[in-house]
C-alpha cells in the first residue's frame, strides 16, 4: 500500500512534453520544457524564433510561457520583446528574438511561475 | 661593390621591418575572419519593388542631386551627403534651414542596415529617404510638391515611367512621393565602400598566406589585436560591416541647445507612429520583409542617450564622429574610449563599457587599424552612373 502511494506520487511528478526533435531539454521542479531555435542554433544579430513544448509535472494545462534572453556578464537583455503563440496544447512558438552581441546568453522561459534557463554561447 | 650591398641593405631594412606578421592565436584569427569577406553580395530589398532596377537607380541618382526637391531650390540630398566625404559632411552638426542636433550620417553601405538614422526611427531605406524631404528643417517639401515635380517635368516623368512601369499622371501624391523615395533608396543601395588593406590582410590570413598578410603595417596588426581583444570593440562593431546595427550609450552627452536628444527612445516613438514602416501599407512584399524587428522592438528606459552603432568601413573619410559630431578625429574617438567618464553612461546597470586606459602606443595602433579600414584607392563612384535624360 505504501509502495503504491509512492508510485502514484512519483507518476504525478513526471510528465512528457509534446514531441519536439531535435531539441534541448530543461528539467524544472514543476515543469519539463523542450525548445529549439529556428534556425538552429540561434544566429548572432539576426531575428530567430523558438519552438517550445512544455508540460506541468502536476498534470495541469500550461499557459503560454514568457520568453526572454539576457547576457548575465553584461547585465543586459535583448532590445526586443518576443511574442508567443500557442500552436496546440503544450506547444508554443516565440517570435522576435534577436541576440545582438557575441558572448554567453541565457534563454529564459517563465512558465507557471517557474523560471527555466538554458545557456547559449555565440562566438 | 660592397658599398652598394650596404646601401641596398640600408634601403631595404625598413621594408623588412614592416614585413612582419604578428603571431595571432587561433581565437584571434577566427575573430578577424568574421569581419569579412568584403564586399557582400547584393540582395534586393523586398520591401522596395524597384530595388536593384537600373532605371530606378538612374531616377534615384537624379533625384539625389535635384535641388527642386526643396521648394526654394536651396537643398538636395547631396547638400549634406557629400560623395567626396563618404557621403557625409565635414561640419559637426547638420545645417539645414536651421541648425540641427546631429551629425550627418554616412550613406556608405547603407543597404546593409536594419535601422536607419542615429535613432533608428525608420526600418527601411525608402522611409529614411522621404524623411528629410518632408522635414521642415531640411528640404521642407510636401508629398504634393514631390509628385508635381515627377508629373510635370518631362524628363523625370519619362524616367519614372521606365522605372515603375506606369505613368506618373495617374498616381496620387502619396504614392508618387513614396515611389520617389523608393527610387532614392534604389540609388543609395549602390553606395558601397571599397575593399581595404584590412580586407587583403583578413583574406590572406584566412588562406594562410603569411607573406601577403604581413603587408599590413605592424601597428595596424597590433590595433586589430586590441580591437578583437582588450578593447572588446567587437561586442558592438561586429561582422563584415563592423556594426551590430543596434543602439548604445557610450558616454557622449545627449543634451542639446533645445533640451535633450531622446536618441533611441525617440526613434522607437517615431517608428511606432510612422505610416512608412515595414508594418504599413507601403511595404511592397510583407511576406519577405515582415518587419519582425519592428513588431518586437521594446522601448526601455536606457534608450535615452543611446544612438546607433555606426559601421567602421571607410571611417577615416567620414569625420567628425559620434551622433553630434563632437569628436573631430579618429584619435579623439579612441581617446574617448580610453578615458571616458563611466558616470556619463546612461546604461541602467549594463556592464559592457569601461574606460580602456590605453597607452599612447595602443592609441596609435588602434588608429592605424581604423585607417586600414579605408580603401587605398577609391571604389566605383556611385554618383557617376546614368541619370535621367
Amino acid at each position: 500500500m505504501i509502495l503504491r502511494s509512492l508510485l502514484v506520487a512519483g507518476a504525478a511528478e513526471a510528465c512528457e512534453p509534446p514531441r519536439l526533435e531535435p531539441s534541448t531539454r530543461i528539467e524544472g521542479k514543476q515543469h519539463v520544457l523542450l525548445f529549439r531555435g529556428v534556425p538552429s542554433p540561434p544566429p548572432l544579430n539576426a531575428a530567430f524564433a523558438v519552438e517550445i513544448a512544455v508540460c506541468a509535472r502536476n498534470g495541469a494545462s500550461v499557459a503560454a510561457p514568457r520568453v526572454d534572453a539576457w547576457m548575465p556578464a553584461h547585465r543586459h537583455g535583448m532590445n526586443y520583446r518576443p511574442s508567443v503563440v500557442a500552436k496546440s496544447p503544450g506547444s508554443f512558438r516565440a517570435e522576435g528574438l534577436l541576440l545582438h552581441m557575441p558572448g554567453r546568453w541565457e534563454l529564459v522561459f517563465e512558465v507557471g511561475g517557474e523560471r527555466l534557463t538554458a545557456a547559449h554561447v555565440l562566438d | 661593390m660592397r658599398p652598394i650591398v650596404v646601401l641596398l641593405a640600408l634601403l631595404l631594412a625598413p621594408l623588412a621591418a614592416t614585413a612582419e606578421l604578428l603571431d595571432f592565436s587561433a581565437a584571434e584569427r577566427t575573430q578577424i575572419a568574421r569581419h569579412g569577406p568584403w564586399p557582400p553580395p547584393f540582395t534586393p530589398d523586398p520591401s522596395n519593388r524597384v530595388s536593384g532596377k537600373p532605371e530606378a537607380i538612374a531616377l534615384g541618382r537624379t533625384l539625389f542631386f535635384e535641388t527642386r526637391l526643396s521648394p526654394d531650390r536651396r537643398f538636395s540630398c547631396a547638400s549634406c551627403h557629400d560623395p567626396a566625404l563618404g557621403w557625409s559632411e565635414a561640419r559637426a552638426r547638420s545645417q539645414g534651414r536651421t541648425s540641427l542636433d546631429r551629425n550627418t550620417p554616412s550613406l556608405l553601405d547603407i543597404r546593409l542596415r536594419r535601422w536607419f538614422g542615429w535613432d533608428g526611427g525608420h526600418d527601411n531605406l525608402w522611409a529614411m529617404s522621404l524623411r528629410p524631404i518632408l522635414d521642415p528643417r531640411e528640404l521642407a517639401s510636401t508629398p504634393s510638391a514631390v509628385a508635381t515635380l515627377l508629373r510635370d517635368d518631362a524628363t523625370l516623368s519619362a524616367c519614372y515611367a521606365r522605372a515603375f512601369g506606369r505613368n506618373a499622371a495617374g498616381v496620387d501624391d502619396d504614392a508618387l512621393s513614396i515611389d520617389a523615395a523608393k527610387a532614392l533608396a534604389a540609388f543609395q543601395e549602390t553606395i558601397g565602400s571599397a575593399r581595404t588593406p584590412f580586407d587583403d590582410f583578413r583574406d590572406a590570413l584566412e588562406r594562410g598566406d603569411r607573406e601577403a598578410a604581413s603587408r599590413l603595417p605592424v601597428a595596424a596588426q597590433r590595433g586589430i589585436r586590441l580591437f578583437v581583444g582588450k578593447g572588446n570593440c567587437t561586442f558592438c562593431h561586429l561582422g563584415s560591416a563592423f556594426t551590430n546595427d543596434e543602439f548604445h550609450s557610450i558616454g557622449i552627452p545627449f543634451f542639446t541647445a533645445s533640451g535633450v536628444d531622446g536618441g533611441r527612445h525617440a526613434g522607437i516613438r517615431t517608428l511606432r507612429t510612422s505610416r512608412h514602416t515595414l508594418l504599413g501599407p507601403w511595404n511592397d512584399n510583407p511576406d519577405l520583409a515582415p518587419g519582425t524587428a519592428t513588431r518586437h522592438v521594446e522601448p526601455q528606459h536606457r534608450n535615452f542617450g543611446e544612438f546607433r552603432v555606426p559601421g567602421l568601413r571607410d571611417v577615416a573619410r567620414t569625420a567628425p564622429y559620434m551622433h553630434d559630431g563632437s569628436l573631430a578625429t579618429l584619435r579623439e574617438v579612441v581617446r574617448h574610449y580610453s578615458d571616458f567618464d563611466p558616470e556619463r553612461l546612461h546604461s541602467d546597470g549594463e556592464a559592457i563599457l569601461a574606460p580602456l586606459k590605453l597607452g599612447d602606443t595602443e592609441i596609435d595602433d588602434l588608429v592605424a587599424f581604423l585607417d586600414a579600414l579605408s580603401p587605398t584607392s577609391p571604389g566605383p563612384d556611385a554618383s557617376a552612373g546614368p541619370r535621367c535624360e
